[in-house]
């Protein structure tokens, strides 16, 4: 009777504390402690059914006993998931935002597919990100660690790590498809990386639930003919003139027949293995999206003298500009930054977009005269850098600059004070100057400020998808699509991923 | 004999009645919600609508897979039976089919429980597939019908249809019965995989998207629907699949017939049938590695995020289980085979090899599940001396793997040979040359194999994927087809020292069959996990967004234990099933003693 008894309970609890397991009911019979978790409430029930029955209920206890087993196995192993982290009712503190972002960061985001934290790790797809805090400052001239951070997420195409490619999806569109909010708790997380946390909010500068919808992509992809594309490519737009392809040979001289100037771009042999379809279709549409390091256009000013070229080499202090003569020699020039020369400004917007970096500014109510690194920019203030403090003056306190030429060729540059049919009157260096409107050459041209700026534009025509027709596009894109290289990086990466799948047995 | 009373049958009875009354009240409150006709996703009470899909698909998968895997063998063997007029063979396959009988309603049901819980839970989903599908599902339903009633005729006129010419017409049966089952499976893969990869293969590989990407209104044409880009690799995975798993659980109901066998001619029967069930899950297993190297790279190849997180990110980890839990697979089929030896006399003469067998299968398994990607502290990285073992880290990466995985396949060929050659001794004069050639042969490959993996460390990955590791795949199989050769014609008119010993098996064989049969059906449901999780937050990948509250993958810890639940239901079904053939078998069994004393006692 005893005997039944006992098989009966073993049975019984062998059942219960698997039915527990699953379910992730708390420990019995000291939850807290965790005492004698469910699984060694059901190994141990098990074993005593194993040796107690016979037969039918021994074999049901051994099927269980093999079932728990492997869902043992799985729960102890390391895992990630990409739940959502729960952000409705998060606390605007440095605590949760860091920790909600690092759980982003291992899950949804899946930045850590590609980004390591650890300084020792090999290299892998993109950056190391374990002083992000403190090197995003660096990267950029005139770029602060937030900005930074932000561009690197909403469009990260903009600024490419040298050695890295353009393989990082803003995290914000699908599949990834970050909110503001989850993005804004991925900064805080990489901000704290040895840098210091900064939970002011911005702005965007993209509107997710606008730009989500947009229509990006002109053409249906690949659906041309390689071939066809190739004699696009080659004969058609005649891009070979300026990109070189393995095996294709490029005409000789410094312009095409129709006077387009050729110029040196970037070499496209394996241009499918290191970009995705998306970057090559946005290259063609939009050449000034992203600009490959080396090859963009630049026109500066300095001293009075405009230099133009190919913009080389650039840091927080100089850049290089390759300057090509009549004759056609190139030669390179290096200039610093601090000797660029201001040009006015009209308008206090998108400031960064259009390249500027330094900025001077006249306050409307002290008259003060501030100058120095564009530091931030929003709808209502600019910040600038002076001397590594920042001062935040806002767009509607900013003194009205004009600029006029008079037909001795004169500039003058000052304060608007007044302006009517007769005369301008300028405040320059705080003294009033009137100028007679018969006197003036040009202008006057007004601004809000006058600005620094280094405009890199590709040197691909804007208009080059006008001039093809579909058909051409189609076919140029699948072309350019099948420019794998031959036993490129890239490709072998990806084999090896795919090697890596050869545990796939489903 | 023991029969089922009246009362235990009401007693059934009852508690079955009450379980569907607990159903009806458990979802009742559902029912009550308000009207919501034109609704995203309506929730599933109680454990929510994914689980509810999950469970219903994946059990759903199990059975299909059970009842289109044992179909393809029985009829071999049918037909083996045919050419070798060996009645077991016949009788054999027939109780397969009689298995497959009792689980193809229960598919059925389980397929519309399916249909059911995702129009319900996710009417906008079931909307979209439906509208592009809509052809494929009408063509589905004429399929059915048309696999239904071949099963009828093929297992029901199983006794009449024995003549010659009648014979040959039911082996045809047999055969328009696998067309019928496969295309059924083709069509209904063709929905899952376009819900993973709804593109085509363009111009070298490239996948072409088959939806606007501004709309994401469907651009492309049925049959491109149909032949997406990963539907074939998972048609030919899910092909072997069922081979291996149908084999695997007629293994354990052999397994368990023959524990419960009260009698000699039982146990020999189900020894019998359980030899044959696991030599038929082996043949399935050997190449499915190779089918899942085939379906992961397409994977990869149409959408590297997506191959990225399956097997350096987001599934990492499940796959150093399912390493773990082929291990296994191996282990035991191995096990298994030696098991077997001891019913052959002239089997012993073996033994001696099989400890270094087990170390070397053992080995490789070990290497085969080094997990390559380690999440530790700093503290613990700075014990090992970097992110990786110094030394062990090195089994981590795939050329190690490769050569292990092959090892294994090569020592379970080994295996098999050993058993094939137990109580037999050719008699052919070259069979010493024979003997050392093929040992011969055999320690070339593997030296070959060991080579191979070892200048993999050195050379680029894309040489190492696309001809090292195959060299060493076609080094495995040339070997086994050279070796199997050979041995078949030094056998071929051997000397038998004894017969086998149907029936002398131990009962820890037998578990290991059952442990096979969990093994096969766990390795399922976590592949389908990874296979459906892979999408992410979306129903159709890229696509349709899934803006439930269930749109996210799970944990591999939350997922196991649903596939843990699964496995319950499924092996109660199962058991359930075969019970109920169990119970007729022996009415059936009790009418015929009763019919034969009836009749002595006219005479």
């Amino acid at each position: 009777m005893s005997n039944t008894i006992t098989k009966i309970a073993s049975l019984v609890v062998m059942i219960v504390s698997f039915i527990a397991y699953v379910a992730k009911a708390p420990a019995f019979p000291i939850a807290s402690e965790n005492l004698l978790p469910w699984s060694t409430w059901f190994f141990i029930s098990t074993i005593a059914n194993i040796i107690l029955w016979q037969r039918v209920m021994k074999l049901l206890a051994f099927a269980l006993l093999v079932i728990w087993f492997y869902a043992f196995a799985a729960s102890i192993v390391p895992e990630t998931s990409t739940a959502r982290v729960i952000l409705d009712d998060i606390p605007r503190t440095e605590e949760a935002f860091v920790e909600a972002g690092e759980a982003i960061f291992n899950g949804k985001g899946k930045c850590n597919t590609c980004h390591t934290l650890d300084p020792s790790a090999p290299k892998g797809r993109c950056p190391d990100l374990s002083d992000i805090g403190v090197l995003a400052g660096t990267r950029q001239p005139g770029v602060s660690t937030k900005d930074y951070l932000i561009e690197s997420t909403y469009e990260p195409h903009k600024f490419l790590v040298p050695g890295y490619g353009n393989i990082m999806p803003p995290v914000w569109k699908p599949p990834i498809s970050l909110t503001e909010l989850e993005i804004e708790t991925v900064i805080a997380f990489l901000q704290f990386q040895g840098g210091e946390v900064d939970l002011t909010k911005f702005e965007p500068p993209v509107d997710i639930g606008s730009a989500i919808t947009e229509v990006e992509v002109l053409p249906p992809l690949l659906l041309g003919d390689v071939e066809r594309g190739k004699r696009v490519f080659v004969d058609g737009a005649k891009c070979i003139a300026c990109h070189a392809v393995a095996g294709i040979e490029q005409p000789a001289g410094q312009t095409l027949d129709d006077g387009v100037e050729v110029v040196a771009a970037p070499d496209l042999t394996d241009i499918a293995s290191l970009n995705s379809m998306r970057y090559i279709e946005e290259s063609i549409v939009k050449p000034n999206a992203l600009i490959v390091s080396g090859y963009g256009s630049v026109t500066v000013k300095t001293n009075g003298a405009s230099i133009q070229g190919t913009l080389t080499f650039q840091d927080e202090e100089k850049i290089t500009v390759r300057v090509k003569d009549a004759g056609g020699i190139e030669t390179e020039q290096t200039l610093l930054l601090s000797e660029l020369d201001p040009e006015p400004i009209e308008e206090l917007t998108n400031l960064k977009d259009q390249g500027y970096f330094w900025i001077e500014v006249n306050t409307a109510d002290t008259g003060t005269k501030v100058r120095g690194d564009l530091a931030d920019e929003d709808a209502e203030n600019v910040i600038i850098s002076v001397d590594g403090e920042t001062q935040t003056i806002s767009k509607s306190n900013v003194q009205v600059q004009a600029t006029i030429i008079d037909f001795d060729g004169n500039e003058i540059v000052g304060e608007l004070v007044s302006e009517n049919e007769d005369e301008v009157t300028l405040m320059v260096d705080g003294e009033e100057q009137v100028i007679d409107t018969f006197d003036i050459d040009e202008g006057p041209i007004y601004g809000r400020a006058l600005g620094k700026r280094l405009s890199v534009t590709s040197p691909m025509p804007d208009n080059f998808p006008l001039l093809l027709s579909v058909a051409d596009m189609s076919d140029l894109l699948a072309y350019l699509a099948s420019l794998t290289g031959a036993t490129e990086e890239t490709v072998a990466e990806a084999g090896a991923s795919a090697a890596e799948a050869e545990d796939a047995a489903e | 004999m023991r029969c089922i009373s009246a009362d235990s049958k009401n007693r059934l009875y009852f508690y079955l009645g009450l379980l569907v009354i607990y159903a009806v009240l458990a979802i009742a409150p559902a029912f009550a919600q308000q009207d919501a006709t034109d609704v995203d996703y309506r929730p599933f009470p109680k454990i929510g609508s994914r689980s509810a899909a999950w469970i219903a698909a994946q059990l759903h998968l199990l059975f299909g897979s059970f009842i289109l895997g044992v179909p393809m063998f029985a009829v071999v063997i049918e037909f083996v039976g045919m050419r070798t007029k060996d009645k077991r063979y016949d009788k054999m396959a027939q109780e397969f089919i009689k298995l497959c009988m009792g689980a193809f309603s229960t598919t059925a049901l389980l397929g519309g429980v399916l249909v059911f819980v995702l129009i319900w839970c996710y009417p906008q989903v079931m909307n979209r597939l439906t509208g592009i599908f809509g052809p494929t599902m009408i063509f589905y339903v004429i399929l059915f019908f048309g696999e239904t009633f071949t099963l009828y005729l093929y297992s029901y006129g199983w006794d009449r249809m024995q003549g010659a010419v009648s014979k040959m017409w039911h082996l045809f049966l047999g055969v328009l019965l696998n067309v019928f089952g496969t295309a059924i499976m083709f069509v209904s893969n063709a929905w899952l995989t376009y819900q993973t990869s709804p593109a085509i293969m363009g111009p070298d590989h490239k996948p072409i998207a088959l939806h606007d990407e501004e709309t994401g209104e469907f651009i492309g044409t049925l049959w491109q629907a149909v032949n997406n880009y990963t539907w074939m690799p998972v048609n030919i995975h899910r092909l072997i699949g069922n081979i291996a798993f149908g084999g695997a659980i007629v293994g354990a109901y052999s397994a368990f017939r023959f524990l419960v066998a009260k009698t000699k001619e039982d146990r020999a029967h189900y020894d019998w049938m359980g030899y044959t069930g696991n030599f038929i899950a082996l043949c399935g297993l050997i190449p499915l590695p190779f089918a899942g190297y085939w379906l992961g790279r397409e994977i990869y190849m149409f959408n590297n995020t997506m191959g990225i997180n399956m097997m350096g990110s987001l599934f990492s980890w499940l796959f150093i289980i399912q390493a773990v839990m082929i291990g296994v697979l191996f282990i035991g089929a191995n096990y298994y085979l030696w098991s077997g030896m001891t019913r052959i006399k002239g089997g012993e003469i073996y033994a001696r090899y099989r400890p270094y067998m087990i170390a070397i299968i053992v080995l490789c398994v070990a290497i085969w599940m080094t997990p390559r990607t380690l999440i530790m502290s700093p503290k613990e990285m700075a014990a090992m001396g970097g992110t990786n073992h110094p030394l062990v880290g090195f089994f981590g990466l795939m050329t190690a793997k490769n050569t292990a995985v092959n090892i294994i396949i090569l020592a379970t060929f080994l295996s098999f040979l050993f058993y094939r050659r137990s109580g037999k001794a050719p008699t052919v004069g070259w069979r010493k040359i024979g003997n050392i050639s093929i040992a011969a042969v055999l320690g070339l490959a593997v030296a070959a194999i060991i080579a191979i993996g070892l200048a993999g460390f050195k050379v680029e990955s894309d040489f190492r994927v696309n001809v090292l590791t195959p060299v060493q795949v076609l080094i495995a199989l040339a070997v086994m087809i050279a070796v199997t050769v050979t041995d078949l014609v030094m056998y071929r008119k051997a000397m038998r020292s004894n017969d086998i010993n149907w029936g002398q098996m131990t009962d820890r064989s037998q578990y290991v069959l059952i442990l096979l049969a969990i093994t096969f059906t766990s390795l399922m449901g976590l592949m389908g996990y990874a296979r459906s999780g892979l999408r992410e937050n979306w129903h159709i990948f890229g696509v349709m967004p899934d803006t439930s509250p269930d749109a996210f993958t799970p944990l591999l810890g939350d997922a196991v234990n649903v596939i843990a639940v699964i496995m319950v239901i499924f092996f109660a079904l199962v058991g359930f099933i075969f019970w109920i053939g169990l119970w007729g078998d022996k009415k059936k069994a009790e009418r015929a003693t009763v019919t034969a004393e009836v009749g002595v006692g006219d005479d």
